[in-house]
């Protein structure tokens, strides 16, 4: 009889095993809504089978005992800190996505949450302005900057760049771009762009008349003229189809970093009129 | 004192008191909604203080959130200096959220009166996302994160000035308000009052007994038909009045006319008494100046039967001795038995003149209330018959019928004769034509012990109306022929008077039949009784009496 028992517990215990085989382990930071969609997006890029653990659900030594013991061929990591916990599994590959300022190493790749800046330097062709104003934090955002500005030359516009250390800076330097700018580009720069500082764009451009064009939709009904913004299920669908290249045996230092690939333009058509630009071209 | 009697009518008038009531009222609302409105305006002109140091402070906090944010102090100094530069304002600070004095400004203007301070938190919008949040497409939380405070000192002199101006000049606009509306209002109460005065002084003028005045009040509102109802009740009054004065003209007529007709009736009577009185004074004198010639008549009457009977033998000789002879041209022997028959004959109507004359000195000038103890009836009708006989028409036939044993009565004979007169007078003009009987009976009704007198015609009879009111005093059927109306009243009277009754049975065309019932004189009955009994004096005793 002990026998039996001992048998039937360990028929119980093997049960799971056919379902703890999965390819693809989706690490959440948290449950956020943005990030929900983006593993909807994922799940859609990718038929392979996937498990997603949530870091707010775990303690991270739960999470990386999970990642040892299962052994998933592939981890996304959604959001920066679930980054940084995927980033311990040195032997597997990580896909990030969600995440605004990727840490990038060997072995991991992804898509950014910035688009490529030459989808925002072409709509400052289409309104036709010259001269942009960019605040960034060079720490954070420098390489960002950088690719801009090769893409400004490119395009013919003038990015006119101030650097900023930490927030407060922001009115200040916003102020010294006073008269010199003929539009606005925030750039999603959490040192730039912080909650108390950001009425500082808008008014700016209300006292200069030049328009915003900003990176979320959010900033529209605050003043900004046109918005960029990402779309959290097609980056999730793209780090799909990423994962299932990489199920596929490529290698994945093949697969470099990638922008988002798909932009939603919005605009605030009341700002724009009363700023006088017709196309938003984007 | 005409002056001063006029003001205090005046103060006494419903006109003035309505004024005084209006007055007071209207300066009491005015002194309340004074008094509302500047409590109100007060605390309004504290509210608005309040509220524009709110909104100072708001704005301040709202401009100064970026400046506090980059922590840029000469831009926060520039913004309170600013703010302090307002009239209300003393003294204006701002703090970060640590509680660090980033900036303060005062007024010059010292304290003088109450301070309001005033706190509002430099907030950052809830609104406001961190790039990653807004890529995340999180909502904006809408919590505001307060990153700093202003704070403002109000000065409130300002509003105990304005409160000041506001008092004094609602008390001025209240004295004129309440000016103009006393004025508007005495006006008002004029014209309104003026038709009640118009209305009382109808009202006095119908009240004072000129019913024929009217209340003139135009329009139609509640004292125009109380003006129209006062003159329909002076309309009905004055016709009242006017229907009064008319009957109490008929009335007075009526009676004036009844008191002539009454003093007519009363005129005849006295004439008519008169007239007796004077026929009874006729009587008396034509019954001395009969009873004296007719004493010498009968004298001379008796003298020549005795003479006449001392001359006969020795005429009786006379013819025996020369024969017969004539006498005033008839034969002795004719006149010897008509001049005894003739003497005879004037004594004996002469003693006839002098029943008749003493007849009619009893009736007219006896005593006829004198009451004889043992009144034979049948010596009154006998009495009356022969007062009577000259009216005795020849057409009338007279039965008489006395009863032989009659008891005597105790009465007035005289007044027995008038009843009885009266009764055959009436029996004889009853008679159409003045032709049939007339029967007089007496007998003795021995149930009764009763006298009776009947006096029956074979007249024309008597109807049941006349019947009804044949007692009736002054009623008559014969006023065209002298009737007086009192005949039958009074003999009923007087038989009532002797203890008898009179009744009267007719019929039309059947005669009629005049029954009088005198009680027999008891055999113990005394005469005071029947004295006692005249004592009951009637009104038409007079008249009795004067016959």
């Amino acid at each position: 009889m002990p026998v039996l028992r001992a048998a039937l517990i360990a028929v119980l215990l093997l049960l799971p095993l056919p379902a703890l085989a999965y390819d693809i382990l989706v690490l959440q930071s948290l449950h956020e809504k943005g990030y929900d969609e983006a593993v909807r997006g994922a799940r859609r890029g990718s038929n392979a089978t996937m498990r997603t653990l949530v870091l707010s659900d775990y303690v991270e030594t739960d999470i990386t005992r999970i990642i040892r013991e299962e052994h998933p061929r592939v981890i996304i990591a959604v959001g920066e800190r679930a980054l940084a916990v995927a980033e311990k599994a040195r032997n597997v590959p990580v896909l990030y996505m969600m995440a605004l300022n990727p840490r990038i190493r060997q072995g991991v790749t992804g898509v950014a949450m910035l688009l490529d800046p030459s989808r925002y330097l072409s709509v400052f062709n289409s309104m036709g302005v010259q001269k942009v104003g960019v605040i960034y934090d060079p720490n954070r955002s420098g390489a960002y900057l950088r690719r801009a500005q090769f893409a400004a030359r490119r395009a013919g516009i003038e990015l006119i760049t101030r650097e900023v250390r930490v927030p407060k800076e922001t009115p200040a330097v916003l102020e010294s771009l006073r008269g010199k700018v003929e539009a606005l580009w925030m750039i999603p720069d959490v040192t730039a762009v912080s909650p108390a500082s950001t009425e500082a764009y808008f008014l700016f451009s209300q006292s200069q008349g030049v328009p915003v064009v900003t990176f979320a939709e959010v900033y529209l009904s605050m003043g900004g003229a046109v918005s960029l913004g990402i779309d959290r299920y097609d980056i999730g669908k793209q780090v799909g189809e990423m994962a299932e290249s990489l199920l596929a045996g490529t290698p994945i230092d093949e697969l470099p970093p990638q922008s988002p690939r798909k932009a939603l333009t919005r605009t605030n058509d009341g700002v724009l009129r009363r700023l006088k630009i017709s196309g938003t071209g984007g | 004192m005409k002056k001063s009697s006029r003001i205090s009518s005046y103060l006494k008038s419903f006109s003035f008191r309505l004024y005084l009531i209006f007055s007071a009222t209207i300066a009491l609302l005015t002194a309340a909604f004074a008094l509302v409105y500047v409590i109100t305006e007060s605390h309004g002109y504290r509210t608005t203080l309040e509220r524009e140091g709110k909104l100072m402070a708001t704005i301040l906090a709202q401009n100064a959130r970026l400046p506090l944010f980059a922590e840029n102090r000469d831009a926060l100094s520039l913004m309170a200096a600013d703010t302090v530069r307002h009239s209300s304002v003393i003294e204006v600070s701002i703090k970060s959220a640590e509680g660090q004095l980033l900036t303060e400004a005062r007024s010059r203007k010292e304290k003088v009166g109450e301070t309001i301070d005033m706190e509002v938190p430099i907030t950052s919008p809830g609104q406001m996302l961190s790039p990653e949040a807004a890529l995340l497409g999180r909502p904006p939380s809408g919590e505001n994160r307060v990153i700093g405070q202003v704070h403002l000192r109000l000065d409130t002199s300002g509003v105990r000035d304005q409160l000041n101006n506001l008092l004094i000049a609602s008390l001025a606009i209240g004295t004129l308000f309440w000016i103009m509306v006393s004025l508007l209002c005495y006006q008002i109460l004029k014209r309104a009052t003026g038709s009640f005065k118009l209305l009382l002084a109808g009202i006095e003028e119908i009240g004072s007994g000129h019913l024929s005045t009217r209340v003139d009040l135009p329009g139609d509102d509640e004292l125009a038909r109380s003006a129209n109802a006062i003159n329909a009740m002076a309309a009905s009054l004055e016709l009242r009045e006017l229907e009064n004065l008319s009957l109490q003209e008929e009335l007075l007529k009526a009676m004036k006319l009844e008191v002539q007709e009454e003093k007519k009736r009363v005129m005849a009577r006295l004439i008519q008494t008169n007239k007796m009185t004077s026929l009874g004074l006729l009587l008396s004198s034509m019954a001395h100046e009969i009873n004296n010639p007719n004493a010498s008549i009968r004298f001379s009457g008796h003298m020549i039967s005795k003479i006449w009977a001392d001359v006969v033998p020795l005429l009786d000789r006379v013819r025996e001795e020369e024969g017969d002879f004539y006498l005033g041209g008839v034969p002795f022997k004719t006149a010897r038995t008509a001049l005894s028959e003739n003497a005879a004959k004037i004594v004996e109507n002469s003693e006839r003149i002098a029943r008749v004359v003493q007849g009619l000195r009893e009736y007219g000038v006896g005593d006829g209330s004198r009451l004889r103890p043992n009144l034979n009836v049948n010596d009154a009708v006998t009495a009356a018959l022969s007062v009577l006989a000259c009216q005795m028409k020849q057409n009338i036939q007279l039965k008489t019928s006395l009863g032989t044993d009659l008891p005597v009565i105790v009465g007035s004979q005289q007044q027995i004769e008038q009843v009885l007169i009266n009764l055959i007078m009436n029996a004889m003009q009853a008679l159409p034509n003045a032709c049939g009987e007339v029967g007089v009976v007496t007998r003795f009704d021995q149930k009764s012990n009763e006298v009776v007198v009947e006096v029956q015609d074979s007249g024309i009879g008597i109807g049941a109306e006349t019947m009804e009111r044949l007692f009736e005093p002054f009623f008559s059927t014969k006023l065209d022929r002298g009737g007086s109306g009192l005949g039958l009243y009074i003999s009923q009277f007087i038989v009532a008077e002797h203890g008898g009754r009179l009744l009267l049975v007719s019929e039309p065309g059947q005669g009629t039949l005049a029954r009088v019932l005198l009680p027999a004189k008891a055999a113990d009955a005394s005469l005071g009784e029947v004295v006692a009994a005249k004592d009951h004096q009637h009104v038409a005793d007079a008249i009795h009496e004067a016959r």
